[in-house]
């Protein structure tokens, strides 16, 4: 059967919004679009560098976002769970104050801020395709 | 005028657990229990306990645990709390609102639990969440818990029952914002004044101290002082107040040149104060003037900046000081509890006081007449250029004992595991100008230096949670982070961030307020203004790895007899980043310790226990953090057991129906505050 082209345009769109069929994947896979991670660049800049720095390397009221510590605080954790944390305690007067696409934009610019490579998917919206991320710290070895 | 109420749940008065218990004549604290945030009034961090030892510190399990999360309206990530213990009955501050609660010590079962909602005042405080902990007095009859709210009230309450004692203050509380020999700007609700630490009550005085905000980029060079303060027990009456900064006509006045004493502020003591009750002595460790960075507003050796000042139990007359810093220039603020040690130096008994530092030295003193112990030289170091700035063209550096940890950095402290990595750090650091302790901030540049890269200053060394000393041997213990580089650069002030003409910064970066610990974070805060930070925490490292070589976080045995170090040991697993490396095999490191600068230690009669301060992932425990014993004498380990987080308050032990307890304070990345208590395991297991 041939799909017409205005079927593979839709079927295109809809790969582009929903995650893949649920697998094992980690923050090695491609998880987020360098789209994403620009549009999350000003708004990380406006609400969490006061505390976490324009650079993300921290400061004496927050943590760094890079780099050893925080790799090895969500390490074994998934993103979902790193999602989580963001959405309800961050920042940290004003909780809940982001929607969640800013939230989840914000966490895809961490992530390249982190090098963790971009793919073709966006970062889902929703916590329980977060949570089948897993955070790796280190890049598991290819398999064979 | 303040109109607080309060909230207590009263869930249980045990007859068992918080009677009075018998009659006491006087109360006397015991061994077996921990009356004071750092143990004692001399702040050693010791108990003579052994029931936990080598032996069995491995096999401790969890007795009983208690979340934060709903003791304010938002769970804390950063529970820096050390709990008492007295009659069976543990004490701590909790959760965002800086409650108090009073668990049965063998089981953590909640007896009652005290809030105050302050509204507008508590939110704008600069020091919030939970803070450090509280104090206990007793007269053998009555017995009382005293803390201070994040916005700067002094609470009294009932340790049977939890309610405010209404003879004491206003109904239980006393404003710390009035009575302070200053009018508190702009006023009293968003005025800049608070304190994190736990008050100390000696004989029959409670003594509080105060913080300020970060003070990296100050709005002003003007502030509120911070000021010290007694206060009756029973009534809350002032008895007697210090003045950090004098007043005109007051000794030390003429060292803030240019009459700068009179708008300079902060210069308070934000960390534990400790007290000689046979001496009569207070010990005052004061942190930094305004303008942690530069102090071309406040010319001179800035009396009593940076020092540490000893006064008159009764009247708060200032007895001695010594001056660790002059004109502070390096957030050298004193962080710590100076300990009282009694040490036999050269057969000569003295009754010292031992003051650990962010610096890495130790520096210690005859606490009867402020004496040095050894010789406390002053030396000349450079002088800087910035302008507008006034230098002290000498500093004081200790002789005995040896640096503790590392001050200054030279390109020896940078990273080494191959001659790659050597030379790609040295190529970071060839932007910065580096030099030994006290090489003073520069004005950053561009093209460099973008400033003076610095190890032993603001996060370096020794921080709050101090030392700890074991009398009987007279050997000091001290955690330090041996690797917390720091570049101090100096930018102008936009005038619409400060009034001062330099605040730290990088050049080429917007300048804005940095913000503190707990800043905004409390349960009653408001937004934040919008501006990025210029952090002056660039990102040191090299390929993803520390900039400076390990040793990351070490703990010192600091002989006091001797003046010598006795043993040093990296304290904390290699963290994940560097053991997972595919070249981590090659380069043959022993364990690295952690970076991390808010560790506290506990001494018993055998063992140092300390817990690790970030989470690891390794064969022997899934992601999580250890609490190690190490042998007191060696520094050997003899035990470790899981946390599920980093250790962010100091542990404390106490024997209660038989048995010996550690608890300690757990929190940070995704995992909220809570609070540990662990155990042998009972026999029948």
């Amino acid at each position: 059967m041939i799909l017409s082209g205005a079927m593979c345009a839709a079927y295109g769109a809809l790969q582009a919004q929903e995650p893949p069929p649920a697998e094992s994947r980690s923050v090695w896979d491609g998880v987020y679009t360098e789209e994403q991670a620009k549009r999350g660049e000003p708004v990380y800049h406006k609400e969490c560098a006061t505390c976490h720095g324009d650079a993300m390397a921290g400061g004496e009221s927050a943590p760094p976002l890079t780099g050893g510590a925080f790799l090895s605080n969500w390490n074994g954790l998934t993103l979902g769970d790193l999602f989580e944390r963001i959405r309800k305690t961050m920042p940290q007067n004003a909780p809940g104050k982001l929607k969640r696409q800013q939230n989840v934009d914000i966490l895809a610019y961490t992530l390249s801020a982190n090098k963790f490579p971009p793919g073709k998917t966006e970062l889902s919206r929703q916590t329980e395709f977060l949570k089948e991320i897993r955070f790796e710290a280190v890049k598991p070895e290819t398999k064979k | 005028m303040w109109l607080g109420w309060t909230r207590r749940a009263l869930l249980l008065i045990a007859a068992g657990a918080v009677s009075a218990s018998a009659a006491l004549a006087q109360y006397k604290p015991k061994d077996t229990e921990w009356p004071s945030y750092a143990a004692d009034l001399a702040a050693t961090r010791y108990r003579p306990l052994d029931q936990i030892n080598a032996s069995n510190f491995k096999d401790l399990e969890i007795a009983w645990r208690i979340k934060t999360d709903n003791f304010g309206n938002r769970p804390e990530y950063k529970l820096e709390g050390t709990p008492l213990m007295v009659n069976d009955v543990l004490y701590a501050t909790a959760g965002s609102r800086r409650a108090v609660i009073a668990l049965d010590a063998a089981t953590g079962e909640l007896l009652w639990i005290h809030g105050e909602h302050e509204g507008a005042r508590g939110a704008n405080a600069p020091r919030q969440l939970s803070g450090r902990g509280l104090a206990y007095w007793s007269d053998g009859k009555d017995e009382r818990i005293f803390y201070v709210t994040p916005g700067y009230r002094l609470i009294c309450l009932n340790a049977k029952t939890g309610m405010p004692v209404a003879t004491f203050g206003s109904g239980g509380s006393l404003d710390l914002k009035l009575g302070d020999d200053q009018t508190i700007f702009p006023d009293l609700t968003t005025g800049e004044i608070g304190i994190q630490s736990a008050p100390v009550v000696a004989k029959d005085t409670v003594i509080v101290g105060a913080a300020f905000r970060e003070g990296m980029t100050p709005r002003s060079m003007k502030n509120n002082k911070g000021y010290v303060r007694g206060f009756d027990v029973r009534t809350g009456k002032r008895l007697w107040i210090f003045h950090t900064i004098p007043k005109k006509g007051e000794f030390g006045y003429d060292t803030w040149m240019n009459g700068s004493a009179e708008y300079t502020g902060n210069t308070g003591v934000w960390t534990q104060i400790t007290v000689d009750e046979q001496l009569g002595l207070v010990y005052l460790p004061v942190e930094s003037p305004t303008g942690d960075f530069y102090g071309g507003h406040r010319p001179g050796n800035d009396l009593f900046g940076e020092s540490l000042v000893c006064v008159d139990l009764k009247t708060g007359q200032r007895k001695w000081h010594f001056q660790l810093v002059h004109h502070p220039l390096w957030d050298m603020d004193i962080s710590s509890a100076p300990i009282l040690v009694d040490i036999k130096v050269d057969g000569k008994a003295i009754k010292a006081v031992a003051q650990p530092s962010k610096q890495g030295f130790l520096y210690v003193f005859d606490r009867v007449t402020g004496k040095p112990v050894w010789p406390i030289e002053e030396r000349k170091v450079e002088v800087g250029e910035v302008p507008g700035e006034w230098y002290s063209p000498t500093q004081p550096i200790p002789t005995k004992p040896p640096a503790y940890s590392r001050n200054g950095v030279s390109v020896d402290d940078l990273i080494d595991f191959t001659p790659e990595l050597r030379e790609k750090a040295k190529a970071i650091v060839a932007r910065y100008h580096l030099g030994p302790v006290f090489t003073p901030p520069v004005a950053s540049k561009a093209d460099g230096p973008l400033g003076t890269l610095t190890l032993g200053t603001a996060s370096g060394g020794t921080n709050w949670p101090g030392g700890s000393y074991d009398p009987e041997t007279h050997i000091l213990y001290a955690f330090a982070c041996n690797s917390c580089v720091e570049p101090i650069g100096l930018v102008p002030a936009p005038k619409d961030v400060s009034d001062m003409n330099y605040v730290a910064g990088v050049a080429g970066k917007e300048v804005t307020v940095m913000k503190g610990p707990g800043e905004n974070a409390g349960a009653d805060s408001p937004m934040p203004s919008k501006k990025p930070a210029a952090s002056t925490y660039a990102r040191m490292n090299v390929d993803s790895l520390p900039l400076i070589k390990p040793p990351y976080g070490t703990i010192t045995a600091i002989n006091l007899d001797e003046g010598k170090i006795l043993w040093q040991i990296a304290h904390g697993e290699t963290p994940d980043l560097l053991r997972s490396n595919p070249a981590f095999k090659e380069w043959n490191l022993p364990r690295t310790g952690q970076m991390t600068y808010n560790i506290g230690t506990l001494i018993t009669k055998t063992l140092v226990i300390a817990g690790e301060g970030q989470v690891t992932t390794t064969a022997d425990h899934p992601r999580g953090a250890m609490l190690r014993a190490y042998d007191k004498q060696t520094g050997k380990e003899v035990g470790a057991v899981y946390m599920p987080a980093p250790q962010s308050g100091s542990p404390m032990t106490y024997i209660v129906k038989g048995k010996q307890y550690i608890v300690v304070a757990v929190s940070g990345g995704p995992y909220s505050g809570e609070y540990i208590a662990f155990t042998l395991p009972t026999e029948s297991d």
